[in-house]
């Protein structure tokens, strides 16, 4: 199955491009420099561009690192320690290493009610995993999220960047199958 | 109450005070004798983000409660600092505070002087409403001597913001979110900022705190007296915290023409240390060979009588002596007929505060070469020994690095000092004397500010400061030398500056008591006096 882009997201990070590469220099390659470009070119400051460096080192790597940080703050002319603050503010980044799939199950009332909590058991029963930690070999990490804002199509499960909807648990071996095997990336 | 036509007039609490324009609430308040709480807002750091909330108030006209750091005032407005309103959402704002608190003040440093028990207890809430589990972070180290206690934290940001516009170094942030809210650095990086100590002495609580003075002493156990930094020759107001006559602390004095609210850490360890170590405590002569112990009167008589069989010699002087002392010592080597003296200053890398540039850490690492220099003393690297046979004078330079045979050529050797190093035990007589931290007195500062020191500690055993013994040794000489009266000597420190001043053109226009809280600058000599006495 190919990524899915989401529409609400998609608009918001037109530069969605990169594929996963856990070794992949930030800014060292073409497209890194491209990619930086791009990106400073929709700001008036530099420090604006941070939020979305945060976002591209997490698409390219599936984490941020502290090189990443001290990396990311020197092309933004800030200090390590004010990347660190911003980027700790947020949950959505990853400051440690996650499976390569991230599943994050909805358990906000709507999907609650729709019973999100049979589709994080069925998940974490069927990766063999316990909620937040990532399974050995790296493939899946799955997680209890707050509201992912689809109340409408409950349950909302999202993985990395893609959205499923309408999740039951009788689907999440046809997802979990549609997902990558180990040795790929 | 000022009628001035560029002020403002309004009312706090009843009182009617007139501010210049622009001045925020808080600070007028405290103008009129109120003081509202704060813990946001420090007056030493610009920004105010008014984001504790602790300190609003309520103004008349206005729909909600004000934060009285950040309104400015206006003509006419009424404020009401303890009005129910007020003084719910104080109370409110304090519970909240204290929901996660581990309220250990028992084992906390800053208890006793912590803004949170202060306004708590203000609050008068009788018990806690809190039904839940504590949230617990633990603590952190933050720089190679500041521990960090993430839960007695408010996150005010003071010193995130010390850090950032003060030190002008972005490296103390604020990390997590909501009620994980913890201050810290990059991680793997502390701290590592010549002024980074201040952050201790803002913090209104116990979150942060040096770790060579953690469990040391409780607040109300230590005696506080103001004192002059002798770290280097900024002079840094301070105040010495004193516990069982060993300093355990120094924390920064407000100054506006010197320091601000700042003092750098060299200073801190400086003067915490400056008192340590062995010391000379009884006058030592030696009148067959051996030194052996006298009393005063005995030792100065004895040293009257040396001094008058010695024709020409050298002094070496200490950049750390007092103004009073250094005077003193050039009246007794006039009257010797020894002219020059030399003193020596160690030096150090200067670091500058990008927030205040006027504090610096400078490069000369004594609090008064300028007093030195004042009396006639010529700065050198490394004083030679005086000329084989003739007199020599040490006051207060420890002599720690000279050769163990240094000044023993000297025809009489005498050492007025507090330290008995290999050099001093040459001298034919000691004469031991106070510390600065043991004695009044004053000091000059680089650009010339005469600055007061109190006595924070019991000076050990018969010492006594500098001017007071030289000045009886002149006054044993003049006797000798067949004055009519015996010479007058000054028994407190007010009226040896007051001969000193007398004497010195430069300080022509000072009373010790005139000296206010921020010093006086020297004036040029000849010039009519003007100095910016506070």
């Amino acid at each position: 199955m190919s990524r899915r882009l989401h529409p609400a997201v998609a608009g918001a990070q037109p530069f969605q491009l990169a594929e996963r590469d856990p070794d992949a220099p930030l800014f060292g390659s073409e497209e890194g420099r491209e990619r930086l470009e791009a990106i400073l070119s929709r700001y008036p400051t530099r420090r604006a561009a941070l939020l979305p460096l945060l976002g591209y080192a997490q698409e390219l790597h599936g984490w941020i690192s502290t090189g990443d940080m001290e990396e990311i703050a020197e092309v933004l002319e800030l200090t390590p320690a004010y990347v660190w603050s911003v980027a700790s503010f947020y949950t959505m980044y990853n400051k440690h290493p996650a499976g390569r799939h991230m599943i994050q199950v909805c358990t906000n009332i709507s999907c609650h009610l729709n019973g999100a909590p049979r589709v994080l058991e069925e998940f974490l029963e069927q990766t063999g995993t316990v909620e937040g930690e990532t399974t050995e070999d790296g493939r899946f990490t799955v997680l209890e999220a707050e509201c992912l804002g689809a109340c409408g199509f409950a349950t909302a499960v999202q993985i990395n960047d893609a959205y499923h909807e309408n999740v039951t648990p009788e689907k999440v071996a046809e997802i979990l199958a549609s997902l990558d095997g180990p040795e790929s990336s | 109450m000022t009628e001035g036509n560029d002020l403002i007039n309004l009312i706090i609490d009843g009182i009617e005070i007139a501010v210049e324009p622009g001045t925020h609430v808080i600070d007028a308040a405290e103008r009129a004798g109120v003081l509202i709480p704060r813990y946001c807002y420090h007056p030493g750091i610009p920004s105010r983000p008014a984001q504790c909330r602790v300190c609003l108030v309520e103004i008349e006209g206005q729909p909600k409660l004000q934060p009285s750091c950040k309104m400015t005032v206006t003509e006419g407005m009424v404020v009401h600092t303890a009005s129910e309103e007020a003084e719910d959402a104080r109370r409110a704002v304090i519970e909240l505070l204290l929901v996660n608190h581990p309220l250990d003040c028992p084992i906390c440093d800053a208890a006793g002087q912590c803004m949170l028990q202060d306004y708590a207890l203000e609050t008068e809430q009788l018990r806690s409403r809190l039904h839940e589990e504590k949230l617990v972070q633990g603590r952190d180290r933050i720089a190679d001597d500041i521990l960090y206690f993430a839960d007695r934290c408010i996150i005010c940001t003071r010193c995130v913001r010390f850090m950032s516009e003060v030190a002008g170094d972005e490296t103390l942030i604020v990390a997590q979110r909501g009620d994980r809210n913890v201050i810290d650095t990059f991680p793997g990086r502390d701290l590592d900022h010549p002024f980074q100590g201040n952050i201790v002495d803002v913090c209104p609580v116990g979150a942060l705190v040096h770790e060579d003075f953690l469990f040391k002493a409780r607040f109300w156990d230590m005696d506080q007296t103001a004192s002059i930094c002798p770290g280097c020759s900024t002079g840094c107001n301070v105040t010495i915290d004193v516990k069982e006559n060993q300093i355990v602390r120094v924390k920064p004095r407000h100054n506006p023409e010197v320091n601000s609210y700042w003092m750098c850490d060299h200073g801190r360890k400086h003067l915490v240390m400056s008192n340590r170590g062995e010391r000379a405590d009884v006058p030592l002569i030696r009148p067959d060979g051996r030194l052996v112990a006298a009393d005063w009167s005995e030792a100065l008589a004895w040293v009257a009588d040396r001094l008058l069989e010695v024709t020409g010699g050298d002094a070496v002087v200490s950049p750390d002596s007092a103004n009073e002392s250094l005077f003193f010592l050039r009246e007794l080597l006039d009257r010797l007929g020894i002219g020059g003296g030399s003193f020596r200053v160690p030096t150090g890398e200067e670091a500058t505060l990008a927030g205040f540039p006027k504090l610096a850490l400078r490069a000369e690492r004594a609090p008064n070469t300028t007093g030195a220099e004042l009396f006639g003393f010529a700065r050198v690297d490394d004083p030679a020994p005086s000329p084989a046979g003739a007199g020599l004078i040490v006051l207060e330079d420890p002599l720690a690095d000279h050769e163990p045979e240094w000044g023993g050529e000297a025809a009489f050797f005498l050492y007025v000092g507090g330290r008995l190093s290999s050099a001093a035990r040459n001298a034919h007589a000691v004469l031991p004397v106070t510390g600065f931290a043991e004695m009044e007195g004053s000091f000059t500062n680089f650009e010339g500010r005469v600055q007061r020191f109190h006595q924070a500690l019991r000076p050990p055993g018969l010492a006594r400061p500098a001017w007071m013994v030289l000045s009886r040794l002149i006054a044993e000489l003049d006797l000798r030398r067949g004055a009519e009266t015996r010479t007058e000597t000054p028994l407190e420190v007010g009226q040896a500056f007051a001969a000193m001043a007398v004497a010195t053109p430069e300080l022509g226009g000072f009373e010790w008591d005139s000296i206010g809280p921020k010093g006086a600058r020297l004036v040029a000599a000849g010039d009519a006096v003007s100095a910016d006495v506070a």
